[in-house]
């Protein structure tokens, strides 16, 4: 058992599998368009959309599921939402007029996150609804909605810091929302100014994968949104924020054993599996194991719309009936705001192998591309790349190898920790790193010692089976449907 | 034997050990006894842990008004909120999170106080370098008074207290003599390190089994392989095999200590059971000869029924009444009369049923058929398990979210023989869509 490679098989269904298979294909665009490569599959979103829907028809409920738009730059991506039923949450200016520009109706979009005057007034004038971080938000506003004349706005105060009761539990203080000390005023400004903002609801967003915080948070926004209506305004929904989560791995069994080896490999009773011993949180203290494994759960069981499902059947800890009845029966709809869920599947990075070299012993694999293109490692999954070889008819030989990039810089590297693939790549072939597309393809690449960064283009196929693809950006939702 | 004493805890220790009927066990020429760490006054083995922790310091720390603290969800953290309050003073603990609800309760009602960690964070920022440990001492200097941090994963008081108790107590009840197999799960280890310790000296050739949860499971108070080198007190040496056991095997092990031989230990008392049958199995069949094994039953079952409801329902098994919604057929619900929101309208002005909503309290207050009364689903379903609730003079109207329980009630007191009972149509938001008037009530 410890001999055997320690494989992280990423979890790839139908559509990627498909693209996957297309090796000239792909071989021929990184020719063309260069290393790294992103490739999004703008089909698969409907699918995930309707994942989510399913949860809500099974619940019996109804509300808005928005894409959190921050997770992917891609038009491609953007423009297939808007051929679904989705909405879409901006978080910055330029994301709110790409927004409105791939055709999503203003009523579809919710403007969100640190915002500025023109984000303000875009929002405003276009008749977006807006998520409200502050009474001085609301004041700035219903300035703007005042001085230019503008029709009321939709607004949903976002809340945070909510109270429990019985145990305390701590949540990860947040930068933005509204605590309960200071909602009153706010509460007390929407209620005089229901002539230029119209209160729709209220919103919480909180980073954690914990149910009972968010069966918590969620519980308070509706017995808030009872207050708001006692004081004379008609709320309707409560909008839970985001992070459902991916499962990016094929295996769980697979994932707990690498996670055993590395806790071994930390504490030294067996080799080492990562550079230089680091230990993603993990560090040794005279036999024992201290620190937090610092990395994201991979192959979680119940992510996406399942984590829905689980939540919605979560007891409120308050009203002690489960969330998806406290919504129904308090007449409440639920809005969403999944961003990597929705692109589960929809995406994968492509990189040219440059080198495959020996340094102190170790395999180190080079490749054209560095760890701000693929950025896997920083946001703490670890999931091993497929090879494509050029040579189809190359005999297949395992090896386990480092990952390094095109940075002149000692920490380039893509993992710092043994990768082990089933076929040793040979200079020219292609690392493929699959589902990409929600934060890890454009989230955090730059240009960076002038190296190029990557194109991203868009695949299809055709019901006769023909694979089409163009630039991100010359991607409509008409692709598809042509012949 | 006095059994007159001046403090409850002068109960702790002096277990007894428990002899498992062969037929039960069915392993050849063994003998396997059960340690009743159980029959601790406090219910469980940490109870001997937490006091011989605690025991040194703990009036001075009262007297100085200084809160006991540990980072534990379970039977430490029971024993050290009683011990502290019989000191007169509180106990904190700090937990990643409580999974028994029942624990959460019982800390709760004894004064404890509970302080949860976040969950982990879905987007990783790879800046951040925060453990939960960290977090845990920070909140400690933090809150500027003073504590007594009881340290149950590095306190080598932990392990002395079996050192001195459970492993002495075991040699002696077995007349001096060491058992062949000691089993036990790996929680703070302190236990299996104490008696481990004890035997070693007895007979250095005893058998260790160290006994952790698989690790794609969850078994209350045992650790998973990874946890266990998390625990200062955990060293490799004390065992000879670690092995694992699955929840549905702990729960079966404790099933058969419950129904077989009355002895009501929890998940981790079927966990010990299990492991230890299957080692002395295999050593039996390896080479035959007389063994004797000992394994420990850590607490009791009360406070885990929730979690083994969930995960065994069969073991729960009534047969539904026939007075049960459950029983409800497709053949009974197309029987059933539901009225659209316009119909309920004009059949409350004609007929003046009696208009019941099944939603809960909260959202009745909030919004409600005017001269609708609240009977919430699950004492609605209570009153109609014990006979039918309403008078056949009057109709009545059921309503609930959308309309689909009010039906199944609705068919079930038809079936029953209510006369004239209907069901209000896509429910309270049919009636709401319909802009039909709704009534608010007081909280």
């Amino acid at each position: 058992m410890g001999c055997d490679p320690l494989y992280l098989d990423p979890r790839i269904n139908g559509p990627l599998r498909m693209v996957l298979d297309q090796s000239e294909l792909l071989a021929g665009l990184v020719d063309a368009l260069g290393s790294p490569l992103n490739v999004v599959l703008p089909d698969q979103v409907a699918a995930n959309v309707a994942a989510f829907r399913s949860v809500y028809a099974r619940h019996r409920l109804r509300g808005t599921i928005y894409f959190a738009n921050k997770a992917s730059r891609s038009s491609a991506l953007l423009r297939a939402l808007a051929a679904t039923e989705a909405g879409v949450d901006v978080a910055s200016l330029n994301e709110l007029r790409h927004a409105l520009g791939s055709g999503f109706a203003p009523t579809r979009v919710l403007a969100t996150g640190p915002k500025t005057e023109p984000f303000l007034w875009l929002a405003a004038r276009s008749g977006a609804s807006v998520h409200l971080d502050s009474l001085a938000e609301l004041r700035g506003l219903i300035g703007i909605v005042e001085d230019f004349g503008l029709p009321p706005v939709r607004v949903v105060p976002r809340l945070c810091g909510f109270e429990h009761t019985g145990a305390r539990v701590l949540t990860r203080p947040s930068r933005f929302g509204i605590e309960p000390a200071a909602l009153g005023p706010v509460v007390d400004l929407l209620v005089a100014r229901r002539d230029v903002v119209d209160c729709a609801g209220v919103g919480y967003h909180l980073d954690t994968s914990s149910l009972e915080e968010k069966a918590a948070a969620l519980e308070a926004c509706v017995v808030t949104l009872d207050d708001l209506r006692r004081g004379g305004l008609t709320p309707s929904t409560v909008d839970i924020g985001g992070g459902f989560g991916v499962t990016y791995l094929a295996d769980v069994a697979r994932w707990d054993r690498y996670t055993t080896a590395l806790t071994e490999a930390v504490l030294g009773t067996r080799p080492p599996l990562t550079w230089q011993g680091h230990g993603y949180g993990l560090r040794a203290e005279s036999g024992t194991i201290r620190g937090t494994l610092r990395l994201y759960p991979a192959a979680r069981t119940d992510a996406a719309h399942t984590y829905l499902d689980r939540l919605l059947a979560t007891p409120g800890p308050r009203l002690g009936r489960g969330l998806s009845t406290v919504l129904l029966e308090n007449l409440v709809d639920l809005d969403i705001e999944p961003g990597r869920a929705l692109l589960d599947q929809c995406g994968l990075t492509l990189a040219r192998v440059a080198e495959v070299g020996y340094r102190a012993g170790q395999c180190l694999i080079r490749v054209e591309a560095n760890r701000d293109d693929i950025s896997f490692e920083a946001g703490g999954v670890l999931v091993d790349p497929l090879v494509l070889p050029r040579d189809p008819a190359r005999e297949a030989r395992p090896c386990q190898a480092y990952l390094v990039g095109n940075l002149s810089l000692e920490h380039d590297f893509l993992t710092h920790r043994l990768v082990a693939l089933r076929h040793t790549p040979a200079c020219g072939d292609l690392l493929a790193f699959v589902n990409t597309a929600g934060y890890f393809s454009d989230f955090s690449a730059g240009h960076a010692l002038r190296q190029p960064v990557a194109t991203t283009v868009a695949v299809a196929v055709s019901g006769a089976g023909t694979w089409r693809w163009c630039h991100d950006e010359q991607y409509w939702p008409t692709l598809g449907a042509c012949p | 034997m006095p059994v007159r004493y001046d403090s409850v805890l002068d109960l702790i220790g002096d277990t007894p050990l428990v002899r498992i009927d062969p037929r039960v066990h069915g392993v050849a020429d063994t003998e396997l006894y059960a340690k009743l760490e159980m029959c601790n006054p406090f219910g469980s083995v940490k109870d001997r842990t937490a006091w011989n922790m605690a025991s040194p310091e703990i009036r001075s720390a009262a007297a100085r008004g200084h809160q006991v603290v540990e980072l534990s969800s379970g039977n430490t953290a029971k024993a050290l909120a009683i011990i502290a309050a019989v000191h007169g003073t509180t106990f904190k603990s700090v937990t990643n999170r409580m999974r028994i609800p029942e624990v959460r309760d019982m800390l709760l009602l004894l004064g404890a106080e509970i302080e949860e960690l976040p969950g982990q964070s879905e987007c990783l920022d790879p800046a951040e370098t925060e453990e939960p440990l960290a977090r845990f001492h920070r909140a400690l200097v933090e809150s500027g008074t003073g504590y007594l941090h009881t340290d149950q994963y590095f306190n080598p008081r932990n392990a002395q207290a079996h050192i001195d108790g459970t492993g002495e107590e075991i040699v002696r009840d077995l007349d001096g003599r060491c058992p062949d197999l000691f089993a036990a799960c790996v929680g703070t280890a302190g236990s299996s390190a104490g008696v481990a310790t004890v035997l070693r000296r007895v007979d250095p050739g005893v058998e260790v089994l160290g006994l952790v949860a698989d690790k794609s499971d969850f078994i209350p108070g045992i650790r998973t392989i990874d946890e266990v080198s998390e625990v200062g007190l955990f060293r490799p040496e004390t065992y000879h095999r670690i092995e694992s056991v699955t929840a549905a095997e702990a729960i079966d092990g404790m099933v058969t200590l419950i129904r077989r031989c009355g002895i009501l230990g929890g998940p981790t008392a079927g966990a010990a059971y299990v492991g230890a049958v299957r080692r002395l199995r295999a050593l039996a069949k390896r080479s035959p000869a007389r063994r004797t094994g000992v394994f420990i039953v850590c607490d009791r079952v009360e406070g885990y029924l929730g979690y083994i409801r969930q995960r065994r329902p069969d073991l729960f098994g009534r047969p539904p009444t026939a007075a049960s919604v459950e029983t409800v057929t497709t053949a009974d619900l197309a029987g059933a009369r539901t009225l659209d929101v316009g119909a309920a309208r004009s059949w409350i002005t004609a007929a003046g049923p009696l208009v019941v909503d099944l939603r809960g309290s909260f959202a009745f207050a909030a919004g409600h058929i005017p001269g609708s009364v609240n009977l919430p689903e699950e004492i609605f379903a209570d009153l109609v398990r014990g006979g039918m609730p309403f008078g056949s003079e009057r109709p009545v109207l059921l309503a609930c979210p959308v309309g689909e329980r009010s039906a199944r009630y609705s068919a079930l007191l038809t079936r029953l023989g209510h006369p004239d009972i209907r069901s209000l149509d896509g429910g309270i938001v049919a009636w709401r869509d319909a802009g039909a008037p709704l009534a608010r009530g007081s909280r």
